[in-house]
């Protein structure tokens, strides 16, 4: 890798860590959520800094490339990340589910019982 | 005995209000009487409006839930106002009220928890055709149900059925939203409640459609059984069987 490319690199994934705070500080993502991208850019920019570190790591869990180690972690990782989210948008819906049924019985309730008051009056 | 019909309806305008008046014009006519909650399922035509201007007495739901979430609804609601019967009733005039009694004896006499009114037991009372493929279906989920429970149901996709104080309180609690018929009955199955079948002859579908195809088939037979296998071994492990 040249030392410019590296440069750029380590410059763009800090703008993608800059901007992963600031959609925290402006609330539009949870921190229970965000552990994932600030570790992810972090360890971005680990891999950029140290000298080698892709090409020793390859050879250690026997890549032959390590083009091929990349794209299989991420992948792996994409998996896992595409999965929780199914899990916790059941969740979700679920919650939804609950929420829209107990509004729904509430109102009827309501609308029983100003009835009753509009009777009596 | 306080008996409630749950009546879910999802863009019914054509039938609701002819179902509305059939229990009102039973009512008049039985002296067990019936409570009737019909559950808007957020219907985009003018079924609420009906509803409105007949003073029938609903629950809107604020947004659509489904089959599943609005029949829950309607348990929640019998749950609440303490109804020793509910029966699932369908809003598109299928179901005959006149089996009503039919369904409910067996809870009276107490000879079952949970009642379905089902087509196919006896061939000649019922004038309900069905597609062979819909057949086909009917009768791999009640395979499933007789592996997973060890009990045989003719017609576990049927909307037509009546619960008592115990099922509807399960079902308050804790109803498959998904796949919500044979989901319910391996539930109360596998919670070792009694269910019966009674045969009841069921209408063709006055108004509305019905949409099927084949690979919306296959995808449904498909979760279906994964449903009813999960939900049987789930709810043996869990052990909250009837005393």
């Amino acid at each position: 890798m040249t030392s410019n490319l590296k440069i750029a690199l380590i410059i763009m994934t800090f703008i993608y860590l800059f901007l992963i705070l600031k959609k925290i500080r402006n609330k539009k993502l949870q921190i229970s959520f965000s552990t994932f991208w600030i570790v992810s850019s972090i360890l971005l920019i680990v891999a950029i800094a140290i000298p080698n570190l892709i090409e020793i790591l390859t050879k250690k869990l026997g890549f032959e490339v390590p083009v091929n180690m990349l794209f299989c972690i991420t992948i792996f990782v994409a998996f896992y990340l595409i999965f929780n989210l199914t899990v916790r948008l059941s969740k979700e819906s679920q919650k939804n589910t609950l929420l829209i049924q107990e509004i729904s019985l509430l109102k009827n309730r309501v609308m029983d019982l100003e009835e009753k008051v509009d009777g009596t009056k | 005995m306080k008996i409630l019909l749950i009546i879910p309806a999802y863009n019914e305008q054509e039938n609701i209000e002819k179902v509305c008046n059939n229990i009102k014009e039973y009512n008049e006519k039985n002296e067990q009487k019936l409570d009737y909650i019909v559950i808007n399922d957020g219907s985009k035509d003018n079924t609420l409006k009906i509803l409105q201007d007949n003073k029938f007495n609903h629950i809107n739901l604020v947004h659509n839930l489904g089959i599943g979430g609005a029949v829950q609804t309607g348990y929640k609601y019998a749950y609440e106002n303490n109804y020793d019967i509910a029966i699932q009733f369908d809003g598109d005039g299928q179901h005959d009220i006149n089996y009503v009694k039919n369904i409910c004896e067996p809870i009276i006499n107490k000879q079952a928890d949970m009642c379905i009114g089902t087509r196919y037991l006896d061939k000649t009372s019922s004038e309900f055709q069905s597609t062979f493929m819909r057949r086909l279906g009917k009768n791999i989920i009640s395979f499933m149900i007789k592996i997973c429970c060890k009990t045989r149901i003719t017609d576990p996709t049927s909307g037509f059925r009546a619960a008592n104080k115990n099922i509807i309180e399960i079902f308050a609690k804790d109803y498959p939203t998904e796949y919500p018929e044979p989901e319910s009955t391996v539930q109360v199955l596998a919670k070792k409640y009694a269910v019966k079948e009674i045969p009841v002859s069921m209408n063709e579908r006055e108004g509305g459609t019905s949409s099927i195809n084949i690979w919306k088939s296959i995808d449904y037979m498909f979760k279906v059984s994964l449903a009813i296998i999960i939900d049987s071994v789930n709810l043996k492990k869990k052990g909250d069987v009837r005393k």
